[in-house]
């Protein structure tokens, strides 16, 4: 009787700094959004008188919709890229490599550079009189330099792909690592070739690792502002470049935190639809 | 040698105690990042017992504004012009004194008048430093009699200009290339048309529009882009780098002056006499005089120019500040409403719709 009570309470006493830092910092910040959401701000006077008028005003603008369907047009691509390119990698050093340790830190070496930073090196990369326009010029391959690798949706995907990349290794390298080799034994002893066993048993197996690392991914990315400012040009804003001028140049943070909430929502629900579908998708391989 | 540092040292030390009345620290500044620069209030330090005022920064006016706000508390802080009116309207500043600014009957006559300096009769804020904001353009691949603002929209610059990533700079330029630069501040239904039908047709030339202007500068190195709306600083960066290029200031075809200043918070805590003393020496001419020598920035203070090098005022282009007060657009506080309108319409501009 005594005993379930107290480890009940001991697991209260260890949650409860996690618990109460969830609190202040994500509970009460949203709910002051929310708050927000419903008041007017005329130039510097904030009516608190609720109303729907911020709502009513984002949905019905084909800005928002454009700007919302653009960040998660561009998120669903730096998901795919990112994935796509990490998987072989996980692969490698969970199946192949030796020294796994030395691997997985040399995977997160790009992240002891600020991410601000890798962005501008990106800028270096691409720029009119970059590395790669230079080498191009250099071999005599163009005339003139490229003008399309900057400021534009590549360049916003390129980059967002690469500051992610250890986001993608490193959960599809855990659920590589925990594949029982004896399955794949099995498999080669039933028949299968190299190829039929990688789709059949390997892939399905680790379908939760892609989810896992598609929504680390596509979550924060629909939101990012700073890469399509610095690198997305005159055709690489998202919805984020335009919440912070709500809350900046235009001072207007009900509706800065109403167009939050709109791609809070929309992220929440495109993320539950590809958790169901990826869940399907991998009973169906299997 | 060493016995010497030491005297120099102790003797220091000494001044430092005997002058001070209070620590020239207790006064807090919130400014644009570099102008803690001790060569811009010399006699303040000089007063304070070496002791600068207490520095912190902002990026933006908009990240000043929304700082102030929420509650961030200094003595004085650093907007322009175009700013004033918005914090006046807010509560956040209190009128200056001018018996106590010394060096107010020396400031440039037409600087003392500007709207947004003066509002309702009362002085809010204290020029600094101006300078303008103009068509910068590479000079090897645009005559100077060819270029005009209207250029921008020009088919055979596609991918070669640049605007700032701002709703009130960008509404400047187009004000001035569409002939209402006068009426900036209040344009009319039409006019604003006027001005977004510009900015609509520029757009498709545009690389990008910039939010910091090293990006600018690095463009019009490399040739990237022609032609560019930008500060005067970047046109210094351009001279200093030896790049071929120029404003473009013929107050005819179309150039904006900005002022700023020195606000007085009214969550000042600091005595007003430490306020004004620190006000004094930013005005002072030796303080202009170096802002104008070192950084090519124009100051308020007429004698400063005076004192400066006459080969720097004609080559940053400020050796007629009197055209520029007169026939160039100012940055002054656009009406509210107009200015939600060019706010929400340059974001439908640069989404491209």
């Amino acid at each position: 009787m005594f005993k379930p009570r107290s480890e009940a309470a001991r697991g209260y006493a260890l949650s409860s700094p996690a618990t109460a830092y969830v609190g202040f910092l994500v509970a009460a910040p949203l709910v002051i959004l929310i708050t927000y959401s419903f008041w007017t701000q005329t130039y510097v006077t904030l009516d608190k008188t609720p109303t729907l008028g911020n709502y009513r005003a984002a949905l019905s603008d084909p800005l928002v919709h454009h700007l919302m369907l653009r960040s998660i047009w561009i998120a669903g691509a730096v998901t795919l890229a990112t994935v796509v390119l990490a998987y072989p990698i996980a692969y490698f050093i969970a199946m192949k490599a030796r020294r796994k340790t030395i691997w997985l830190l040399l995977i997160t070496i790009p992240f002891w550079s600020s991410y601000l930073l890798r962005v501008f090196a990106w800028k270096l990369i691409l720029g009119f009189n970059g590395v790669m326009n230079s080498a191009l010029l250099g071999l005599g391959l163009i005339d003139e330099p490229l003008d399309f690798l900057l400021y534009n949706e590549f360049a916003v995907v390129l980059t967002l792909a690469h500051a992610w990349a250890p986001f993608a290794i490193l959960p599809i390298y855990v659920s590589l690592q925990k594949i029982d080799p004896s399955l794949l034994e099995a498999a080669t002893d039933l028949g299968n070739s190299p190829l039929q066993r990688f789709l059949r048993v390997t892939l399905p197996l680790t379908v939760p690792g892609i989810i896992a690392a598609s929504l680390i991914i596509f979550v924060p990315t629909v939101g990012d502002y700073v890469t399509p400012a610095l690198v997305g040009g005159s055709d690489g804003k998202m919805i984020a470049n335009l919440i912070q001028v709500q809350f900046g140049a235009a001072n207007n943070w009900p509706l800065g935190a109403t167009l939050s909430l709109l791609a809070m929502m929309s992220v929440g629900f495109v993320a539950i639809v590809f958790v169901i579908a990826g869940r399907g998708l991998g009973g169906r391989i299997r | 040698m060493r016995l010497q540092g030491i005297a120099a040292f102790a003797l220091a030390t000494a001044i430092s105690t005997g002058c001070a009345s209070a620590g020239g620290a207790d006064l807090s500044v919130f400014d644009w990042s570099g102008y803690e620069d001790p060569g811009f209030f010399a006699s303040y330090m000089a007063k304070y017992g070496n002791e600068a005022p207490s520095y912190s920064y902002f990026g933006s006016q908009e990240e000043a504004f929304t700082k102030l706000m929420s509650g961030f508390t200094a003595d004085l802080a650093h907007p322009c012009s175009d700013a004033v009116r918005k914090w006046v309207a807010a509560d956040l500043i209190k009128p200056l004194d001018e018996s106590k600014l010394t060096n107010w009957a020396d400031m440039l006559p037409e600087i003392r008048e500007v709207d947004g300096i003066v509002l309702d009769g009362k002085l809010y804020m204290l020029p600094f430093e101006w300078g303008n904001t103009g068509l910068i353009y590479r000079t090897d691949k645009i005559a100077a009699d060819a270029v005009s603002l209207q250029l921008l929209a020009d088919p055979a610059y596609a991918g070669k200009i640049a605007i700032p990533d701002a709703a009130s700079s960008a509404y400047a330029l187009a004000s001035l290339a569409t002939g209402n630069g006068a009426d900036y501040t209040n344009l009319s239904d039409e006019q604003f048309k006027e001005a977004s039908d510009f900015l609509r047709a520029i757009h498709p030339n545009m690389r990008f529009y910039w939010s910091d202007a090293g990006q600018l500068d690095q463009a019009m190195t490399s040739g990237e882009i022609e032609m560019g709306w930008a500060w005067n600083q970047s046109e210094l960066n351009l001279i200093w780098n030896e790049v071929p290029a120029a404003m473009m200031r013929d107050v005819d075809k179309g150039i904006a002056t900005w002022v700023c200043g020195y606000v007085h918070l009214k969550s000042s805590t600091t005595p007003d006499e430490q306020v004004y003393d620190l006000l004094n020496a930013l005005t002072d001419p030796v303080s202009g005089q170096y802002i104008i020598d070192n950084w090519g920035y124009p100051h308020s203070n007429a004698k400063a120019f005076e004192m400066a090098d006459q080969a720097n005022i004609e080559a940053y282009g400020f050796s007629d500040p009197k055209s520029f007060f007169e026939g160039s657009l100012f940055f002054d506080a656009v009406t509210p409403e107009l200015e939600a309108k060019m706010l929400a319409e340059f974001e439908r501009i640069k989404a491209g719709f």
